[in-house]
């Protein structure tokens, strides 16, 4: 199938952020798609909803106690870099660290903002930050694994899951690489690790984390890892890591399936190839041509062919259905003190299966198909129409004004329908869904353009209707 | 000034002894401090007004229910304490009991109701001085809610305002502003007329980052929260810099009764360093030095000087308050 320029922007908008409202996509189509790709992977200078406001309207997320998914997502829903976030949900997913064991929100945040700094550079400096994170280090017991008594977790996940995946490595390497992570610690960890698995508070609130090198707690001995020999530190394991073509296949791999198309759940990828095993291939070519530059796979992907073609070949996650909806709606770009609207938004993530810097485990979460069952769904379809009909809303008002004036003053049923699938940036919709909506608008009768109120109500209805369709799930 | 004591620890709890999200207080001339618990987020059961002295004797509570986001509160020469709250734009009054006597500014026409009240303060004259925030304005009330006169509008000139927050009198009568986004403290005289502007933007000395609070001494010096820079600058009466606070807590007697019970975090706590000197360079800024550092101030809202001189700092993200004396 052709791809329309707009669609394509559409396309990409969606992808690389949360999607487009129509004024964006009018800027987007005046330069060309390759300039598109480039101003998406400038993630510079972002701008968004500044943290002094933030901070003064809710002053506990200035400790970071609470609500940091709301801290977040006021990020994502107000850049004007919207891959700067998308970037850094996609390495959330994969390196999932949660709330729930670690009870400091901070420092969570604070790895968040590392997948900032890092998720868009090479994997090998990535790997070397997650190594240092204080929350992943936590998380995954690192500040347990000493020179002579060795915790395997994260030698363990940074091998399965983290980069080569199961299979491509054995029990041996595990130990070993362990050994090479003894004394990544953090700063006051015994103490700070033992607030965070009581939950305390006690006496002034939760510290946040830094990463602590203990010289004298590292094993400096011989290691042989992965076929080589050397008295390993963690720098040179990850560098080993990095160069193996299984970490490439693995990462290519996780680039397609939420870049692309929705590929089965990590677990499963032992025994169930790729889908389209040579575009993964080709983004792993790439991994290994641009020297592990994740910028570079990224640019190449949104050039190619497959993924112009893989329009809505994905279901959204329910952050990036929540998140393109209040973009849509143009909802919290100013916070309000009392105002915990954006809040109760983010735990209506919960219902729908994914609920942010908590993901279900060390895997992160199953996605594509498994993220719709029949709760979820009435979930997410609730969620959404209830905001595009709601006509107070700025984003809302936005639209409808848009689809009038594509209308002019004489249209049929059918071209309202159209003009409100184009403004929202929707799939093509079901045929049989079409009829039926065309058969609900003309039932009602002819619109009055005079009755400003009545219209702008009559077409909000109907975006709550095409929100409800199967097709807006997908991306 | 030189640090004297810290009172408070954290308490999640909707009732009893403990703060979660102090963010101002005032003296009772009986001794007594007053102090609002903000709690956070859809957290409003806690909300309230908590009592306690010096000493740190917890005494009691009122105001729970009453409150959706309290910002500031000042109390009378009969005292009663009067205490804003933006969200509902009213100033609700309590007598020294705690008993609720009276509220108003969100009635009558919609351009006669206050606009996020936040600062407030009662002036030698007899009148209450209001910060409006959204406004961008300072009012002049009586103590029953008539509007007498306002200055000020949005903008940086002099006596323009982007969302002041804390506003004091000094002993000649004249106020003093914290003009939160223009990061400076501006002066006027008792009629509201424009006499200078201290700071600018910055991380120096005499540099402000969202300046909340603006405390003065019986000497004239003036104390600052310092807030988007965690701490506390002291300027002298003609505005120069005069000494920077960047906190120096120890445990309160309150955190000392907590830790006696709880032996594994006094025993692991003893053998840390909470005062951190070096951080990655990542972490190289105000607020994450304040984060990671339990001795120093984080978020640091409020000043306030007592009878004897004293500076009380409020931190809301620390829950507690430092206290300092005069050095000399």
């Amino acid at each position: 199938m052709k791809f329309s320029g707009r669609q394509l922007a559409a396309h990409l908008a969606r992808r690389a952020g949360f999607g487009a409202t129509p004024d964006e996509l009018d800027r987007y189509v005046e330069i060309s798609y390759e300039d598109l790709v480039e101003q998406f992977l400038d993630t510079s200078g972002a701008s968004y909803t500044p943290d002094d406001l933030i901070f003064r309207r809710h002053v506990d997320i200035h400790t970071m106690q609470g609500h940091v998914a709301a801290y977040w997502a006021y990020r994502m829903i107000s850049t004007d870099k919207p891959f700067h976030e998308k970037i850094a949900l996609f390495w959330h997913q994969i390196f999932a660290t949660g709330e729930n064991k670690l009870n400091n929100l901070g420092s969570l945040n604070n790895q968040v903002d590392m997948f900032r700094r890092h998720g868009l550079g090479r994997y090998d400096d990535l790997l070397v930050e997650l190594s240092k994170d204080p929350a992943m280090i936590i998380w995954l017991d690192n500040h347990d694994n000493h020179n002579g008594s060795i915790n395997e977790n994260y030698g363990r996940e940074i091998l399965e899951l983290f980069s080569m995946g199961v299979g491509n490595y054995t029990e041996e390497d595990i130990k070993e690489c362990s050994r090479a992570f003894t004394g990544w610690n953090v700063k006051n960890g015994e103490y700070l690790s033992k607030m965070a698995f009581k939950d305390s508070i006690w006496p002034y609130g939760r510290i946040q984390w830094h990463h602590e090198y203990r010289e004298d707690d590292h094993d400096d001995g011989e290691k042989q890892f992965l076929g080589e020999s050397g008295r390993f530190n963690g720098e040179e394991v990850v560098e080993i890591i990095c160069r193996q073509d299984a970490t490439a296949n693995f990462i290519a791999r996780h680039i397609y399936n939420f870049f692309v198309a929705d590929e089965v759940p990590v677990p499963q990828w032992g025994e169930t190839p790729p889908q389209d095993p040579e575009a993964v291939a080709f983004l792993a070519n790439a991994y290994k041509l641009y020297d592990h530059d994740i910028k570079s796979v990224m640019r190449v992907l949104f050039n190619s062919d497959f993924f112009k073609a893989a329009v809505f070949q994905r279901v959204k996650s329910p952050v990036e259905l929540i998140i393109g909806t209040l973009r849509a709606t143009g909802e919290y770009r100013v916070p309000v003190g009392g105002d915990v609207g954006l809040f109760g938004a983010m735990e209506e993530g919960k219902f729908m299966g994914q609920t942010l810097l908590d993901p279900p485990s060390v895997e992160g979460w199953h996605t594509g198909k498994e993220w719709i069952n029949s709760g979820a769904l009435v979930e997410r379809v609730n969620f959404a129409s209830s905001r595009v009909g709601d006509v107070s809303k700025p984003g809302v008002k936005s639209l409808i004004s848009r689809i009038v004036k594509i209308l002019g003053k004489d249209f049929s049923c059918t071209e309202l329908i159209d003009a409100s699938i184009e403004v929202l940036g929707t799939a093509q919709i079901d045929m049989s869904t079409r009829e039926t909506l065309i058969k609900e608008m003309e039932d009602e009768g002819s619109f009055n353009l005079d009755d400003q109120i009545g219209t702008e109500n009559r077409i909000a209805n109907l975006l709550t209707f095409l929100v409800s369709t199967p097709e807006f799930q997908l991306a | 000034m030189k640090y004297l004591k810290t009172i408070g620890f954290n308490s999640n709890q909707p009732v009893g002894r403990g703060f979660n999200y102090p963010y101002d207080i005032d003296f009772c001339s009986d001794g007594r401090i007053f102090m609002i618990n903000r709690m956070g987020g859809m957290n409003k059961a806690g909300v309230r007004i908590q009592i306690f002295t010096f000493e740190e004797e917890w005494l009691e509570e009122f105001g729970s229910e009453e409150f959706t986001i309290p910002v500031c509160l000042s109390f009378d020469e009969d005292d009663n304490v009067y205490i804003t709250d933006e969200f509902l734009n009213e100033v609700k009054i309590f007598d020294p009991s705690g008993k609720f006597l009276r509220k108003w500014g969100n009635e009558g026409p919609e351009d006669a109701r206050i606009q996020g009240p936040a600062g407030i303060i009662h002036h030698p004259d007899g009148f209450v001085y209001l910060v409006e925030q959204f406004a961008n304005r300072i009012s002049k009330f009586t103590k029953d809610g008539e509007r007498i006169k306002s200055w000020g509008s949005e903008g940086s000139g002099a006596g323009q305002f982007k969302l002041p927050w804390g506003i004091t009198v000094d002993s000649s009568g004249n106020f003093y502003v914290s003009d939160w986004r223009n990061d400076r403290i501006q002066k006027f005289d008792p009629d509201g007329e424009f006499l200078e502007n201290f700071g600018e933007s910055g991380n120096g000395e005499g540099q402000f980052h969202r300046p909340s609070s603006v405390a003065v001494d019986s000497k004239g010096f003036m104390h600052v929260a310092d807030w988007g820079n965690e701490r506390v600058q002291v300027l002298d009466p003609d505005g120069a810099f005069y000494q920077m606070l960047e906190g120096e807590a120890t445990l309160s007697m309150w955190a000392e009764e907590w830790l006696k019970v709880n032996l594994d975090e006094f025993d692991l706590r003893r053998d840390s360093s909470l005062l951190i000197e070096d951080l990655p360079d990542h972490l190289k800024t105000a607020y994450h030095k304040a984060s990671q550092s339990e001795p120093v101030f984080w978020g640091p809202v409020s000043v306030k000087i007592d009878l004897e001189d004293r500076l009380y700092v409020t931190e809301h993200s620390r829950h507690r308050i430092q206290v300092f004396e005069q050095s000399n």
